[in-house]
């Protein structure tokens, strides 16, 4: 696959960030999470049509239906269970987290983070948008006060390691691709019961509820 | 061959524990799963000590800080399943859990015990990710254990920070691997295969790969200021937990952070590695003394003791020469003396119901025997003479004062306001008026042979050393 198709599907990854850092509802967030994750497939695909590895083949057949298919029903399955139709708000305003976001963006692209950019001189450009991603990723989860979307933003952290692994050509062997894959699996599942034990016991997704933990 | 036998035993049972109906099968199964586990750790380490590096599969490697790991890993392994059992049954008669929660409490026990092994001997280094982040998630049921909203929220913070945490020290562990794409060894990365590649490891990566890999799996160990989910978690654990939580995952966590440390210091030298080092740890020493000193719980106190501990072994690790052999002994006895005080802590809450430190009066009249053991693990882990505790921090001081002497007068400052900030905590538990409502009586003798059993192994080590164990600490020494 070309470099600007490539840059495409990383930016795909990008606006979904975005868009889950500026949405206001959870069905939306689970969407973009699963074109997110369509996005890092198609680029394990591309990666298989290149090398014609079949374990690669396998990789990428697996992360469609873990991370395309089952994430996403998943968390549609709790937003309709739960009745989770809004997302819960920013500890920032709009304003503030578009600032933040273009500010963590800059610095991602900056001199500071030559060393890792440069790793393949090739995808300088693609590997300034993953860290951003990652940066990204990670200002999501702290700023959101829903659990749901905390969620995601892990998993959202996740594909952004892995674009950055990809550009990077940092791939691990299909076997440990493969461990790595349930172990995200097991970690939606177990992160989803605890979805619902929160709901159980707070009637609400706002982490901002739970202040019983007192010395 | 034992390695596999330890992880298989321990899943099986895990397994076995969900199918099985008797709680006494379920008990009788898990003990033998750990003493098994116990076993062969033993073997495994008296190998390391006579042949070196054990690595009997591919996959599988075990070096002499490994095989220490991992005695101390199924020593206290062993010791917490004994104590589960009458905690559990007490818990039982009290009404506080059911025969559900008690066969989930042994599955996941069983389950978090053989990720612990396999994410000490994995030769991967994306394998022993994998089983660290499987830790997160077997603790993470048994953080919300009581199913309680505080429970719940301890055992979230638990899940959210530390996923975040594993996340960046997967970052930081891929970077490593860009010595091994520019020989166009893409696949399997053992920890061997890193360490022979180091030269072609970019120093300036290695810098940052580092980083990500110490905040990564330091959030694990607990080091300041990654350390926020740490007093939530084991506060609301059951205390046979916390035990495992700060006497086996903590080194476990360390561990893999030192095995970074050899590639990195490979790369640039051992002078970043160590001022990291330094600084996480006299941070967590710190901020764990001034929490300590106002703490109102009497299990978020002993969290910030493991911090506080896991910020000294840090300091020693980074002023290196005599501190590592100092640290690596701190390693141990800290791990031990952690079980003696989160299983004496459990007795007190079965009998005061609380684990407030203003709730529990005149305990020494109450419990004599468990009040014993608190205050003997609380001279342990303040470095009170004649325990090795004692012996470790002045070796790591007295290794500071000649390279660093301002961080090691602070250090010995906050040191001495844990002690007092300690005391004054156990005066007002122990030595006050006992309250006429507590009946007066030790709960259960199984209660107290497994605190009592490990104090006795501190007290022992403190004065004498096994020659295999000797050799395994100067070789993890020379290598570290």
């Amino acid at each position: 696959m070309n470099i600007l198709n490539l840059q495409f599907l990383l930016e795909i990854v990008f606006g979904t960030i975005i868009f889950l850092h500026i949405t206001k509802k959870n069905f939306g967030a689970a969407l973009s999470y699963g074109l997110q994750s369509l996005a890092i497939t198609i680029v394990i695909f591309s990666s298989f049509f290149e090398t014609g590895s079949m374990p690669l083949l396998f990789i990428a057949i697996i992360t469609f239906i873990v991370k395309v298919i089952i994430a996403p029903v998943f968390f549609i399955k709790l937003i309709q269970k739960h009745e989770l139709t809004f997302s819960v708000s920013t500890y920032l305003n709009m304003p503030l987290t578009l600032i933040i976001i273009a500010i963590l963006t800059f610095v991602a692209h900056s001199q500071k983070f030559v060393p890792l950019t440069g790793i393949v001189p090739a995808n300088q450009a693609l590997l300034s948008l993953a860290i951003a991603s990652i940066f990204l990723s990670i200002f999501l989860v702290i700023n959101r006060k829903g659990a749901l979307s905390q969620i995601i933003g892990i998993l959202s952290l996740e594909n952004s390691i892995v674009a950055f692994t990809i550009f990077a050509s940092l791939e691990q062997s299909p076997m440990l691709q493969l461990g790595i894959i349930f172990n995200i699996f097991i970690w939606l599942v177990i992160a989803s019961v605890f979805i619902s034990m929160i709901y159980k016991h707070f009637g609400s997704l706002d982490i901002t509820t739970m202040n019983n933990l007192k010395d | 061959m034992e390695i596999i036998f330890i992880i298989t035993t321990l899943i099986i049972t895990a397994l076995l524990n969900i199918l099985i109906k008797r709680r006494f099968v379920i008990e009788f199964f898990s003990i033998i799963a750990s003493s098994v586990a116990l076993f062969e750790s033993i073997v495994v380490a008296l190998k390391v000590s006579t042949a070196g590096v054990y690595s009997p599969f591919v996959f599988f490697s075990v070096d002499s800080l490994g095989a220490i790991v991992m005695l101390i890993v199924a020593c206290v392994g062993f010791i917490t399943t004994i104590y589960s059992v009458p905690y559990l049954r007490q818990e039982t008669a009290k009404g506080i859990i059911g025969f559900t929660r008690v066969k989930q409490y042994f599955a996941l026990l069983n389950i978090f015990l053989a990720a612990m092994f396999l994410a000490i001997t994995a030769n991967s280094l994306v394998f022993a990710w994998i089983s660290i982040e499987a830790t997160t998630l077997s603790t993470a049921f048994l953080i919300s254990f009581y199913d309680k909203p505080s429970a719940i929220e301890a055992a979230w913070k638990y899940l959210i920070i530390n996923s975040i945490g594993l996340l960046l020290g997967f970052f930081g562990t891929l970077l490593y691997f860009t010595s091994m794409s520019s020989l166009g060894e893409n696949g399997f990365v053992s920890w061997q295969s890193l360490l022979a590649n180091t030269i072609h490891l970019d120093p300036l990566i290695a810098k940052i790969a580092f980083i990500f890999v110490l905040i990564g799996y330091g959030t694990k160990v607990g080091l300041v200021p990654m350390h926020t989910w740490k007093p939530d978690a084991y506060s609301k654990a059951p205390n046979p937990i916390g035990a495992l939580l700060s006497g086996a995952l903590l080194p476990v966590a360390f561990i893999v952070i030192l095995r970074f440390k050899i590639i990195t210091d490979m790369v640039v030298g051992s002078q970043f590695s160590q001022n990291l080092l330094i600084i996480f740890g006299i941070l967590s020493i710190a901020v764990a003394a001034l929490i300590m000193f106002n703490a109102r719980n009497y299990k978020r106190l002993l969290a910030y003791s493991s911090i506080e501990n896991a910020g000294v072994m840090a300091l020693g690790f980074g002023f290196g020469g005599l501190a590592i052999f100092a640290a690596t002994m701190h390693l141990i006895y800290h791990s031990l003396v952690k079980g003696v005080m989160f299983f004496s802590s459990g007795n007190l809450l079965l009998k005061y119901n609380s684990d407030k430190i203003n709730n529990i009066k005149g305990a020494l009249g109450v419990v004599p025997f468990t009040s014993i053991l608190f205050i003997a693990g609380f001279l342990v882990v303040t470095g009170i003479p004649p325990f090795g505790i004692f012996q470790t921090k002045m070796q790591i001081l007295s290794a500071g004062i000649q390279l660093h002497p301002v961080t090691t007068i602070i250090t010995l400052f906050f040191m001495t306001l844990v002690f007092i900030g300690f005391l004054k905590h156990i005066v007002s538990m122990f030595f006050s008026q006992k309250p006429e409502n507590i009946p007066v009586g030790e709960g259960n003798i199984w209660l107290i042979i497994p605190p009592l059993t490990l104090l006795v192994i501190i007290i022992i080590l403190s004065f004498y050393t096994p020659p295999f164990l000797y050799r395994l600490i100067n070789d993890a020494v020379a290598h570290y």
